[in-house]
């Protein structure tokens, strides 16, 4: 039914905001009244007000036979029966099994939510130690510098002895010769006395000294006899 | 009012006008519609849960193209269940009870299958006549009653749902009645008798919900054979 003095939709109007839901549905007692028939009632009829008006309701209709008793009362009995026990029974469980439902969705909204901060605040603290680490670049360009120095004093001590080794091994090499020279020439000179001495003793010579000995040898024996 | 244990199965009309599409279209009213919420209220969430349960049953055993039947499948499911519990309540009409509603439920969704099945893979489908392995002499024999056994299956359907309901309903009035009368002549047989009723009424519940089942899911099985 269409009020006439009332646009058509022109716009997306089911988009605006709604009213917020009730979060809880509306309280009820014995699972079937509500409250507000309750409230409604008080102020004239007190607390049991309502009771009355049930009780004196049913009896009405059980006296008058506008409701009558017969065989679908029992079936009407068992089947309230077994349907309250039911949700006397599982009640609880059910609602909690839905209200489980819909805090995993929020869970896992908020997880997402959670993760993503968490990555960010470990982003920061990435951020802040590469700052702090950013800070002792000087004493790693120092150790860096040292380093080098000593590599280059490494080096130039090595040359230095490299150097001292060469020069050493070339003077060792003269002194080598010339002790080697001055061996030789020793030897040579030894040599030639020897062969000119070995040349001027004479025949003559030789059989002077031979006699020389025996006769010295006969005396040291003559000696020798004596003392023993 | 005298009721005769048929009554609760004639199909109410007032003063001429058949009320069976009203209690037809009644379950729909129980079922508030997904809101664009995101966290509802126990009742919206506890329904969508259901209808995720039940279509994902359906629906899981069956290729991309049954997954066109997921509306028909899954709604006609909510509407068997909703229709069969609500039968258990006193003085309640259950459309269900009626074969002529049952077979129009079963007879186009059968003849549905079939056609899908004969129209997009007519070897495959006339092969399921066939069950793999059996000998040769019994082939004749064999596809006859296959298609027998095909030919029947909406009246398998219908029948079923209507039998299991009807049963349960004159068992429940017929045990009811002897608990109403053996009560001021025998009270202790009369409670024996109540207690029956109170399993009866358990095993009705299960019943319901059974064949609802039952139906749909024989249906996805046609479906599956076919699609």
């Amino acid at each position: 039914v269409l009020h006439a003095t009332r646009q058509l939709h022109t716009t997306q109007q089911s988009l605006a905001p709604l009213p917020p839901l009730p979060e809880k549905g509306g309280e009820v007692r014995h699972g079937l009244i509500p409250e507000e028939f309750f409230q409604f009632l008080y102020p004239k009829t007190g607390v049991t007000g309502p009771y009355m008006l049930g009780t004196g309701l049913v009896l009405y209709l059980l006296s008058k036979e506008i409701y009558v008793v017969n065989h679908e009362t029992v079936a009407a009995a068992c089947i309230l029966s077994v349907i309250i026990y039911g949700i006397k029974k599982f009640g609880p469980a059910v609602a909690a099994f839905a209200d489980k439902l819909n805090e995993e969705k929020v869970a896992k909204a908020l997880a997402v939510k959670n993760e993503a901060i968490e990555s960010l605040q470990a982003a920061i603290e990435e951020e802040k130690k590469e700052q702090w680490r950013v800070e002792g670049r000087s004493y790693l360009f120092d150790a860096k510098r040292n380093n080098v120095a000593m590599l280059l004093e490494a080096n130039y001590r090595e040359r230095l002895m490299m150097v001292y080794n060469e020069v050493k091994k070339r003077l060792d090499y003269q002194v080598a010769m010339q002790t080697l020279k001055r061996q030789k020439e020793q030897d040579y000179m030894i040599q030639w006395v020897e062969k000119n001495v070995i040349q001027s003793i004479t025949p003559q010579q030789q059989k002077e000294s031979i006699a020389k000995c025996i006769l010295d040898l006969k005396a040291l024996s003559k000696g020798a006899h004596a003392a023993v | 009012m005298n009721l005769s244990f048929f009554d609760q199965f004639m199909s109410p009309s007032l003063l001429g006008i058949p009320l069976i599409l009203i209690s037809l279209l009644f379950p729909a009213l129980l079922f508030p519609s997904p809101s664009n919420r995101w966290i509802t209220n126990r009742l919206l969430t506890l329904q969508l849960w259901f209808m995720n349960l039940i279509t994902k049953q359906l629906m899981t055993p069956l290729n991309k193209n049954g997954h066109k039947w997921a509306l028909i499948l899954s709604s006609l499911m909510i509407l068997l269940l909703t229709i069969n519990l609500l039968g258990l309540l006193p003085y309640t009409f259950t459309p269900t009870t009626q074969l002529s509603m049952n077979l129009a439920l079963a007879f186009p969704l059968w003849l549905a299958t079939l056609l899908t099945g004969l129209r997009n893979q007519p070897s495959v489908s006339l092969g399921h006549l066939l069950p793999e392995g059996t000998p040769t002499l019994l082939i004749p024999a064999l596809i006859l009653i296959e298609t027998t056994s095909l030919l029947i299956r909406p009246l398998a359907l219908g029948v079923r749902l209507t039998a299991n309901l009807t049963a349960g309903h004159l068992l429940i009035q017929l045990i009811s009645t002897a608990t109403t009368i053996l009560l001021p002549i025998m009270p202790a047989v009369s409670l024996l008798t109540l207690i029956i009723l109170l399993l009866l009424t358990i095993l009705e519940v299960a019943v319901a919900m059974i064949q609802a089942y039952v139906f749909v899911l024989l249906l996805s099985l046609y479906l599956q054979e076919n699609i």
